[in-house]
């Protein structure tokens, strides 16, 4: 299987002679991660943005490096899977964009180094009544250099912190954004996304 | 993942397990397809599409509009790696068109333009 030699955006697979390329539709896929603890409301987010109903897949959790066979040959090795949330908008007529819900925990982070690669950024989903949930995704995405946005989810009944105080106690960098929002809330989300994306624009300009 | 069939359509009753109908393979060889690769069908699976087995049908018919892999795997109800197998073999076998990211900044993200028109797609929502 030759993907390797196919230029990236070019579609692949043997060329179909009736169709030229003129009729063919350039296609670019993008995805944003929506990291944070469980029970955050990463997929009710994921489900107030998405045009589909939000579906769950299965990731293995060595796909990454080992297969089937090769798992066998490592005595003791198990393979076991992770489920993962996603959604979809359809942005115009060429940019697909894909929400990922990904567990926070740390041993889900050979997930996230699929994930983040090649991904507009990340948003992470805040509880302000757990807020260690959600260090270890701040701490990663840092790490990644990936454009990330923090969203405060209100809960009913969360406390109201001034801004800076929730920057201080979460450690988030100045230029980072902090959105409070709500999760079920459509365009509440909606402007979270944004607030993430002029974020990335914002830095994807100055190198 | 496990070979005892938990994989198998909870509706309609398959009893192959999934790594059957991929022959034993987890993950395609060469470059891995990122879970958002788009893909469509293309005119030759339209044409050749009521001779596909199963689960090639179904994925042609899922590919009218763009979809991706990790779609696919939801659909079919498999492992996202039991997705890249069987969109790699249609894509060879010219049933699938595969539409890949576009890297374009050093860090492999989208890039200024891109990131520009899905600003702008988000805000016209």
């Amino acid at each position: 299987m030759d993907y390797a030699p196919a230029r990236a955006g070019r579609p692949i697979g043997r060329p179909v002679g009736r169709r030229g390329p003129a009729a063919k539709r350039e296609l670019i896929p993008l995805k944003i991660l929506v990291a944070g603890g469980f029970g955050v409301g990463k997929t009710t987010f994921v489900g107030s943005l998405s045009e589909i109903p939000p579906l769950s897949t299965e990731q293995e959790m060595t796909a990454l490096s080992v297969g089937v066979d090769d798992a066998a040959a490592v005595p003791g090795k198990t393979t076991t899977t992770v489920a993962m949330d996603f959604g979809r908008i359809t942005v115009d007529h060429q940019l697909i964009l894909y929400l990922f819900g990904t567990p926070g925990q740390h041993r889900f982070w050979f997930m996230w180094d699929e994930l983040a690669r090649g991904a507009v950024g990340a948003v992470v989903l805040v509880d302000l009544r757990r807020v260690d949930d959600s260090f270890a995704a701040i701490d990663y995405f840092e790490d990644r250099r990936l454009p990330f946005a923090v969203a405060v989810n209100q809960f009913p009944g969360t406390p109201a912190f001034p801004e800076a105080t929730v920057r201080d106690a979460l450690a988030i960098p100045p230029a980072c954004p902090l959105v409070l929002m709500d999760a079920r809330d459509p365009r509440s989300s909606l402007d979270t996304l944004v607030a993430l994306v002029e974020h990335a624009l914002a830095r994807s300009a100055t190198p | 993942m496990t070979v005892d069939g938990r994989y198998g359509w909870q509706e309609g009753g398959r009893v192959v397990p999934a790594y059957a109908f991929t022959r034993g393979r987890t993950r395609s060889a060469g470059e891995e397809l990122p879970l958002e690769a788009l893909v469509t069908a293309t005119e030759l699976a339209t044409q050749n599409e009521p001779a596909l087995q199963m689960e090639w049908r179904t994925i042609v018919n899922l590919s009218a509009r763009p979809t991706s892999v990790v779609e696919i795997g939801a659909a079919l109800q498999v492992p996202v790696g039991v997705a890249r197998v069987l969109v790699s073999d249609l894509a060879n076998a010219g049933y699938l068109e595969v539409h890949l990211p576009r890297p374009s900044d050093a860090d492999g993200g989208p890039g200024h333009a891109i990131l520009g028109r899905l600003l702008d797609g988000l805000r016209a929502r």
